[in-house]
């Protein structure tokens, strides 16, 4: 574990370009640095949002909640990674276990709600208007 | 003593929903009747000319964690304005007698509850108290005007509550600006601990201390929610749906005393804590007031429903009270005060007349309505003074003040006056010619009123007319009215052509009071005397002096006020001087006093 | 590890009467699946006590920018839990029930209401947890704690249709929500290290110290409290609550209305505690300027979206959901405004102000909901069984004669949240006005007063249905209470507490909850603060108590473990 002051200048600067970590690492993995993940999962959140918005299937839209879920668990991870310590790996099982959850609480939902309308199309719900 | 001015009716309104029906009239003339025994009794042994008497003010811890208190007092001008409440208050009790037979306990219940906050308008000494009693008369009148109003009545209702609470929002913002000016004022260092008063003493030091630009926002923003209550032009056009629909005591209620709540705030508030604000936009201010004055009478004009006319006659009438206020001078302030009373007095009394009449014709269109004298002489005559009280002939309450008005917006001298002598505000002859045209357009559509309704050949409502005795005229026309009218409006059916004397009690002891306050209006002034002479000393030393404004006028101070003690080290006195017409000056004494 | 679960009674408390409830609730004797409920009101009362008694949380976690608030946020859970509770009470399987007592065979599967239960102590279990947050990790847990168990509520409250789509749509938008403050979260912990927030809050003062945020950690922040507004149902994220709020059953509209924007307004405030105010000057509101321009935005919006469409509505849910918008912008303008180091009083402390609105609102809230809660309407001429929630303006007309007691209720709730004066809606804006007039927020003091004049038109009409017009006796279909006597009665409560609650209690525990120290005990001026408006710092009556000791591993990974 690297000191808090050890870590400060880096921090105020977060030189995004840098590599993941410090410490040595297998040559293969030292191009892809810490701005790699990033942008990874910014896309994902991006594409997880933009499908979120425009899919008006029931089941399509919850994956696409679950993706920007898991956006931010790469996001987590990597920076677990780069400040070498492991909170944000604790912090991305406890993601799994709240998205599991939220799965099946959402199947759950779709199924009542497939049972009574015999479509997953968000549309055909429209009974709440104002 | 002040608190009994302020529970009896509250107590009195408490009790009338427990009453069995018959008793209930009498409950509400007794809640009424001891407030005005009381002032009475007080006028009289009290020698106002030297001052308020001492240690009559409350003050009683209320929400202590926001600095609000519960505290009361009285000076010469309150006492002329609660002197005048509690004078309406049992006239509108017996005035509704006969026009209120359903649903009695709601009305007289809050109508008792009108007049306590009313009152408790006049004696809060404390400016959230003030606002709490300023917003609570919106529930009573509103009630009062939606239950009990004539036919568009929620509409009228709604508007005239959020005219007057979007500006008194306003104004609650403006106090709490103030009050936090007060706690960064020096000597007492913001501490974080509870040091916010609202005392209304305390802020009016605390707002003569501000910047002109910082008094300039609290100015606005305290008269955003005063003007309206008054109403000043452009902000009057829920007075006269509310006039129209409210009933008959709701409207007496209404031209009394609530549209005084707002040039009384003006001069115990808005211009004690903004003085440099007041002084410098007087003329603006003024400028509305002559407009409500002129456009008011016009659309008095052309009006056909009767109580229409007189509620914008209001609008017009108030603008000469707020015109002889920005005058900032003796005469000016002491019209204006007059005129508070003056106005309550006639035009209460002559939205009795008007809804006596209608109790028995049902209408108040002037089309059909002439030579009413005829019919009813005793109530012409009422009718008739009380217009030309409205009107200001000499000898009527109402040339006192409305002639002090423009008297003091004359003199008013400031940078547009030639007069050597003048002082108070920026106004001068301008103002008061343009004023004077008002005059004479208030006297030509209240006497034309006059002309059309009272006199002439009889003319009568074409459906009243057929329910009695086909052209029947004279005193017999008064059973068979009653007779042929069915139990649809039951409640006017035992009314006689002209008036009962229930009626005429109601109305004799204005028209003396109107007649005596025009002939000898000296107890009135030697009352209020001394609040105005510290306005105009406030004023005075405000304009020549900038630098320092000296103590807050009126009001009983409460002995534990912070900022008394404090030294003008804060904001430095010369920064005033020069503020109003510099202002990067002004802003850099803002941003001083922001540290 | 073990001291800290020693600060989380209240929260076992909870936890046990849920899970006992959940059990009990299948049983096939109705005498003990009525339990649920009285279980479920002794836990409340119970972890009320323990959360009011002690709170040995200041002592065991050292360092932390609101002290109090925990306590202050269990307390009030506990108190308006319980009035929740009464709202919900006879909720749960009433039709189900009903057909039991015509003879039907238990079912287990079909029975819901011992889940109706656990869930709502689940919910507030997470709010409670939600108020003790000191860890990214905590926090997310306990927002999606509150957030989880709502949505089962809602599909469950009826079972009509609607119900089951406000359902959908409100878990929808709330995955949404929390995958937004989720990735806000992941945003903070990479540009800090950590997920512990007092470390987070030294971290920052050093980013502070060191010439201003990194962007990441801006980044972050802002993505959180866009996420977190989801939950307070402020603008951007506000779209769905006039559908769920009508969908679901009043009882639980009451309940969505206070406990979610309760947790959500504990966890900006903890977020926003990690950036301080201005390092706490007392005049200036100093969050990071572009975080204040972004709350200032959404405040702004959210006040004005809420009123003007609100106006526009004729379903009383609907103007109720729309105005739980704009209440959310009136607090939104305290939080704005901060806190004062120290015990700040509460017409500075701008937290005080929001704590303290967020037990009025609850409370008037209450009011209103079990007002709806207590009618309902039958069309003439339909079996018994098929009743409809009253919904629309007109069916409340003459309230106040048919049903005096839900009439008055009604009048004065909504009087209440109208913030007429003197009733508690009143006294408990003036605080939000002062400390943001405080704070220099002028422009945000004028929009909330100016939308509280325009939110007067809605509360005025419906007060003035019930209680001005005559019952429409024609119309083809009656309102009726429904005769469940503990509707009225939390209604009745709640009245009562809009008229006459004692203000100096409850203010003085707001404040005490508002309690505000330093992030980094010592006040480090922030170059990059916003604000042409910012005072010369005058030195505070804060502490000058050394720099907390530098902890280099992580605290907070291993708390939640």
């Amino acid at each position: 574990m690297n000191s808090l002051s050890h870590m400060l200048p880096m921090l105020t600067s977060l030189d995004l370009s840098s590599t993941l970590a410090q410490g040595p690492l297998p040559a293969a993995m030292s191009t892809i640095t810490l701005y790699h993940y990033l942008f990874t999962s910014a896309a994902l959140f991006c594409i997880g949002l933009i499908g979120f918005l425009t899919r008006r299937n029931l089941i399509i839209m919850f994956l696409c909640t679950e993706m920007m879920f898991q956006a931010a668990g790469i996001a987590l991870i990597a920076f677990s990674r780069f400040h070498l310590n492991h909170t944000g790996e604790t912090f991305v099982i406890f993601i799994l276990t709240v998205a599991a959850a939220e799965a099946a609480l959402a199947l759950a939902l779709v199924v009542l709600l497939f049972r009574r309308k015999e479509s997953l199309d968000a549309s055909v719900w429209t009974e709440l208007k104002g | 003593m002040l608190l009994t001015l302020l529970f009896t009716p509250l107590l009195a309104a408490l009790l009338v929903p427990l009453m069995p029906k018959h008793a209930v009239r009498q409950v509400a003339l007794v809640g009424t009747l001891v407030p005005l025994a009381l002032v009475i009794f007080w006028l009289c042994t009290h020698n106002w000319f030297v001052g308020p008497p001492q240690g009559v003010g409350v003050d009683a811890a209320w929400v202590e964690q926001l600095g609000i208190r519960f505290t009361l007092g009285i000076d010469g001008l309150s006492m002329a304005l609660v002197t005048l409440t509690a004078f309406l208050g049992p006239i509108c009790v017996l005035a509704s007698y006969s026009a209120i037979t359903t649903r009695i306990r709601t009305y007289y219940g809050w109508l008792l509850v009108l007049q306590a906050v009313m009152t408790g308008v006049f004696l809060a000494r404390d400016a959230i108290l003030f606002y709490v009693m300023f917003e609570f008369t919106l529930v009573p009148m509103f009630v009062l005007i939606s239950l009990f109003g004539s036919t568009n009545r929620k509409a009228a209702a709604i508007k005239f509550f959020l005219y007057t609470f979007t500006g008194s929002v306003l104004a609650l913002a403006g106090i709490v600006y103030l009050a936090w000016f007060n706690t960064q004022l020096p000597g007492k260092l913001f501490d974080g601990s509870g040091s916010w008063t609202f005392n209304v003493a305390a802020l009016v030091n605390a707002g003569q201390k501000m910047s002109a630009v910082q008094q300039t926002w609290v100015f606005f923003a305290l008269m955003a929610g005063f003007a309206v209550k008054v109403p000043l032009f452009p902000l009057h056009t829920w007075l006269p749906l509310a006039h129209t629909e409210a009933p008959t005591a709701g409207s007496v209620v209404l031209a009394g005393v609530l549209l005084k709540l707002g040039t009384f705030a003006m001069l115990t508030l808005a211009i004690p804590m903004a003085p440099i604000a007041a002084i410098t936009y007087a003329p603006a201010i003024a400028v509305l007031a002559i407009i409500g004055c002129i456009y008011g009478g016009l659309i008095c004009w052309v009006q056909t429903d009767v109580k229409k006319l007189v509620a914008y006659s209001s609008v017009a009438h108030l603008g000469f009270c707020v015109l002889g206020m920005f005058s900032f001078n003796a005469a000016g302030l002491q019209g204006s005060v007059l005129y508070m009373i003056n106005h309550g007095l006639s035009t209460g009394a002559l939205f009795l007349c008007i809804g006596m009449m209608y109790e028995r014709y049902h209408t108040r269109n002037m089309a059909e309505l002439g030579g009413l004298a005829i019919k009813m002489p005793i109530w012409a005559s009422f009718f008739v003074l009380f217009t030309m009280a409205s009107v200001g002939l000499p000898g009527t309450n109402g040339f006192v003040s409305e002639f002090l008005c423009v008297l003091g917006a004359f003199q008013a001298g400031g940078n547009l006056g030639a007069f050597a002598g003048s002082t108070g505000g920026n106004l001068g002859p301008f103002f008061a010619f343009a004023a004077g045209t008002g005059m004479i357009i208030g006297a030509i559509y209240l006497l034309y009123m006059l002309g059309r309704v009272c006199f002439g050949p009889l003319k009568e409502p074409l459906g009243h007319a057929d329910h009695g005795h086909g052209s029947s005229h004279g005193a017999a026309h008064g059973s068979g009215h009653a007779a042929a009218h069915g139990s649809d409006d039951d409640h006017a059916q035992h009314l006689p052509a002209d008036l009962t004397g229930r009626e005429i009690g109601i109305l004799v002891p204005i028209a003396v009071a109107c007649i005596f306050f025009g002939v000898y209006p000296k107890p009135l002034m030697q009352l209020i005397d001394k609040p105005v002479m510290n306005t105009v000393q406030l004023v005075e030393s405000t304009r020549k002096e900038m630098p320092a404004p000296k103590a807050a006028p009126s009001a009983p101070a409460t002995p534990a006020t912070p900022a008394k003690t404090s030294t003008p080290a804060h904001t430095d006195p010369a920064k005033h001087a020069e503020v109003p017409s510099a202002p990067a000056a002004a802003a850099a004494a803002v941003q001083e006093s922001h540290s | 590890m073990i001291e800290k679960l020693s600060t989380l009674w209240p929260e076992i408390t909870l936890l046990i009467a849920a899970t006992l409830s959940m059990i009990l609730g299948v049983s096939p004797s109705l005498a003990i699946r009525r339990l649920c409920a009285p279980i479920a009101a002794a836990a409340l009362v119970i972890a009320g006590l323990l959360a009011y008694g002690d709170d040995p949380r200041a002592a065991t976690v050292p360092n932390l920018a609101l002290p109090h608030l925990a306590q202050y946020g269990k307390v009030i859970t506990a108190a308006i839990g319980l009035l929740l509770l009464l709202l919900c009470v006879g909720l749960p399987d009433r039709d189900y029930e009903a057909k039991l007592a015509r003879g039907g065979v238990f079912d287990a599967l079909r029975n819901t209401r011992g889940e109706f239960y656990a869930f709502f102590l689940f919910s507030l279990t997470g709010l409670m947890l939600c108020a003790g947050a000191d860890d990214l990790i905590w926090l997310f847990l306990a927002l999606e704690l509150v957030s989880l168990p709502t949505y089962i509520m809602v599909a469950i409250s009826t079972s009509r249709n609607r119900s089951m789509e406000a359902a959908v749509k409100y878990f929808f938008l709330g995955a949404l929500g929390a995958a937004t403050f989720l990735y806000g979260f992941a945003l903070i912990y990479g540009a800090t290290g950590t997920t512990y927030l007092p470390k987070i809050a030294e971290i920052f003062q050093a980013q502070y110290a060191a010439g201003g945020l990194s962007g990441i950690a801006v980044a972050g922040l802002v993505l959180s409290v866009i996420g977190v507004c989801f939950k307070i149902a402020a603008v951007p994220m506000h779209f769905y609550t006039a559908d769920v709020y009508q969908g679901a059953h009043a009882s639980v509209t009451a309940f969505l209305a206070f406990v979610p924007k309760t947790a959500g307004f504990f966890a900006l405030m903890l977020l926003l505690a990690t950036v301080g105010w201005a390092s706490g000057e007392a005049t200036t509101s100093g969050l990071p300027q572009p975080l204040h321009t972004i709350l200032w935005i959404i405040a702004v919006l959210t006040m004005t979206a809420g009123n003007v469409l609100a106006v526009l509505q004729n379903s009383v849910k609907r103007i109720f959901a729309y105005s739980s918008i704009a209440h959310s912008g009136y607090m939104l303008v305290g939080l704005i405004a901060g806190p004062v180091v120290g015990d700040g009083s509460l017409q500075s402390s701008g937290l005080a102000a929001v704590l303290f609105y967020l037990v009025a609102y609850g409370v008037t809230n209450v009011g209103v909901f079990a007002v709806l809660a207590s009618l309902e309407k039958r069309k003439a001429g339909a079996a018994a069984e098929t009743t409809d929630e009253v919904d629309s303006i007109s069916d409340f007309r003459g309230l106040c004669s048919t049903s005096p007691l839900l009439g008055w209720t009604l009048v004065i709730s909504c009087v209440g949240l109208l913030g007429l004066p003197p009733l508690l809606g009143f006294f408990s804006k003036m605080p939000l006005l002062t400390s943001g007039i405080r704070a220099g927020e002028y422009g945000l003091v004028v929009v909330l007063v100016i939308n509280s004049a325009i939110a007067a038109y809605y509360y005025l009409r419906i007060a003035s249905t019930a209680l001005l017009e005559s019952p429409d006796l024609a119309s083809s279909s009656t309102v009726r209470p429904v005769g469940i006597p503990t509707r009225p009665i939390a209604g009745l409560a709640a009245a009562a507490c809009v008229v006459a609650l004692s203000l100096y209690t409850i203010t003085d525990f707001a404040r005490f909850g508002a309690k505000y120290d330093l992030p980094h005990k010592q006040v480090i001026p922030a170059p990059s603060a916003p604000s042409a408006k910012e005072a010369p710092a005058k030195s505070p009556s804060a502490p000058s108590a050394p720099a907390a000791q530098p902890q280099a591993n992580v605290p907070g990974a291993t708390t939640t473990n």
